[in-house]
């Protein structure tokens, strides 16, 4: 059964097509979904979660009709929203324990749980203080124990890592992969960051501007492309043009590094002969590997707020 | 701390839920629970206690006063009777409403909790609904409890106590009935304002502005009018429909040369109108609470 199955799901507002005919199948795992700012990440989460309506199209989570099957959907399913959520004059304790009773759970299990997810997250120590008096990281870590204290059998989680230093970065992150890999809790994680996908994540879903990019597993966003990477120390202009003349494609992008197809054992002997006979030093010579970053690359022109690394 | 904090997550693991997972029931008298608990600023800072407790307080005074009286002077002496109390402390009713009903409403969309709420296994019909619930309770806390101490302490205060409750014990369907449609109307007008909008500051002064504006305009209109059709304006005011309703309940009339004298309505449509301010508030609230965004 797919985690999340999705068809011609599409959510209009006025003026705005905010996902656009999405149809898609994903399987379990850690999922990474990426995007730039705008590219209908929170509106995809918000419509598996049945927070909104779609316009046209339909959606299952877990085989159940996002729709149709709406309470018993949420009773299985932990959401962490991007946006501050929690009230400041609480303690996590009383908070927590409360979204655990308001997902079903009998109070003693819920005071229970609170304490254990407390503690999974690693604010134990804390959990009696006011949350307003928590750092950014904190909040952002009883922000995942309430998404976590009924457990789910899968997470939304919305730009986690948001307003984190890289170190509580790094903090999360961990929580996030231990979570999904140890304890079987599928995960969609929103991200525009796409260091961090590639850390945590096993696929991916791209979305740019409302429509579907890319879904797949981690590592066909980075499989080799069928190009090799050359960098040589010198006349690159020459090297490039002697490589031409042999019939081979070569690509420049202006520094002393450039792309030559197709890529063979000839192409790499061609290459190494070619500099020799140029009397160049050859500093790299490797088969070019897809980065994420290559899917926006087509992008980055039209949208001001482009992904980074 | 952050050492320390991964060495907790690494040590003490996550564990599964194979418990029961209760019904709708279970979550709407927790949701109920939590939010009569944060009207009263119960597990809250003492800031959040002092205007609930306090009006609490005051809409209790004069049945506390009644008491009093009953054991010091040892006639039977009634102070403060049944059918006139909510006249006294319709002014603490309605702050009661404003002080309580934006923080209610208003509170979790000021903080962003609101989508931890609709995320759960709960319609915002349900959530909406529920929070006026627990409006309702906290209004018959201090609309009820006091009448109940009243009808005790004249009783008491009474020469016969058990004639007394014999003789009175009549005037209880009215005490009840009277706070009932006190409440649903004050708690779904306070309910629908409060939803508007997230600012407490806002919906406070609307609350306040619902309550005590109609009431000096219907007021001056009746007596400039001095009767005739535009009596029906008091129909309008929630503090005459609370009074109009309650004398009606309890067979009483209004007291001579008031705007409710002077209008000379029957008394019913003072019920009816209640009836229909609770009915109009609750489908403005739920209304609002279908489209409010999260």
């Amino acid at each position: 059964m797919a985690l999340i199955e999705a068809a011609g799901l599409t959510k209009r507002y006025p003026g705005v097509i905010a996902l656009d005919d999405l149809t898609v199948s994903i399987e379990g795992g850690i999922v990474g979904l990426v995007g730039a700012n705008g590219a209908g990440k929170s509106t995809l989460i918000k419509l598996l979660l049945g927070l909104i309506e779609p316009t046209q199209g339909t959606a299952a989570v877990l085989g159940f009709d996002v729709c149709r099957d709406r309470p018993h959907l949420r009773r299985i399913v932990g959401y962490m929203p991007e946006h501050d959520c929690l009230p400041s004059d609480v303690s996590a304790t009383e908070f927590v324990a409360h979204m655990a009773q308001l997902s079903g759970l009998p109070r003693n299990a819920a005071r229970e749980r609170t304490a254990d997810i407390l503690r999974h997250v690693g604010l134990f120590e804390e959990r009696y203080r006011p949350m307003g008096t928590y750092s950014t990281g904190m909040r952002q870590r009883a922000k995942l124990a309430q998404a976590l204290v009924h457990d789910p059998r899968l997470l939304f989680l919305d730009e986690p890592t948001n307003g984190l230093d890289p170190e509580g970065r790094d903090e999360m992150l961990d929580l996030i992969r231990r979570t999904g890999r140890e304890f079987g809790i599928a995960i969609l994680m929103a991200s525009h960051l796409l260091g961090e996908i590639e850390r945590v994540c096993d696929s991916l879903v791209v979305l740019d501007a409302g429509r579907l990019v890319e879904a797949g597993p981690l590592r066909n966003f980075t499989a080799a492309t069928g190009r090799l990477v050359v960098e040589v120390d010198g006349d690159r202009d020459a090297a490039a043009a002697a490589l031409r003349a042999r019939g081979l494609r070569v690509t420049t992008d202006g520094r002393s590094v450039f792309l030559v197809e197709p890529a063979d054992d000839r192409t790499l002997d061609l290459v190494r002969d070619v500099v020799a006979e140029l009397g160049l030093g050859l500093v790299r010579l490797e088969p070019a590997r897809r980065q994420l970053e290559d899917l926006f690359r087509r992008s980055e022109a039209a949208t001001p707020e482009a992904v980074r690394v | 701390m952050s050492e320390q904090a991964a060495s907790s997550i690494y040590d003490l693991g996550y564990a599964r839920y194979s418990g029961p997972r209760l019904g709708q029931a279970a979550i709407l008298t927790e949701l109920f629970r939590y939010s009569v608990r944060g009207i009263f600023g119960l597990g809250r800072g003492l800031g959040s206690k002092v205007a609930p407790m306090g009006l609490a307080v005051l809409a209790a005074i004069p049945a506390f006063a009644q008491l009093a009286i009953g054991a010091l002077i040892p006639r039977e002496v009634e102070v403060f009777r049944a059918e006139e109390y909510y006249g006294y402390i319709q002014v603490v009713i309605a702050l009661f409403v404003a002080a309580t009903a934006p923080e209610l409403y208003g509170r979790d969309r000021r903080t962003g909790a609101l989508v931890l709420y609709l995320v759960r296994p709960l319609s915002r019909e349900a959530y909406a609904l529920t929070k006026l619930g627990a409006l309702s309770a906290a209004l018959l806390v201090i609309t009820l409890g006091p009448q109940l101490v009243l009808f005790l302490g004249n009783a008491f205060a009474s020469d016969d106590t058990f004639g007394y409750l014999a003789r009175e014990a009549d005037t209880l369907p009215a005490i009840v009935a009277s706070a009932a449609v006190i409440v649903a109307m004050s708690a779904a007008l306070g309910a629908a304002i409060a939803s508007q909008s997230p600012r407490r500051a806002y919906t406070t002064v609307g609350i306040f502005a619902a309550f005590f504006l109609p009431w000096g305009v219907a007021s001056a209109i009746v007596e400039a009018a001095g009767g005739g059709p535009s009596g029906y304006v008091l129909l309008a005011s929630p503090f005459h429909v609370i009074r109009g309703s309650t004398l009606w309940l309890f067979g009483a009339d209004p007291e001579p040369s008031s705007p409710m004298a002077t209008a000379d309505l029957f008394g019913g449509f003072y019920l009816l109108a209640a009836l229909a301010l609770a009915a109009g508030g609750t489908y403005v609230l739920l209304r609002r609470y279908r489209e409010v965004a999260v």
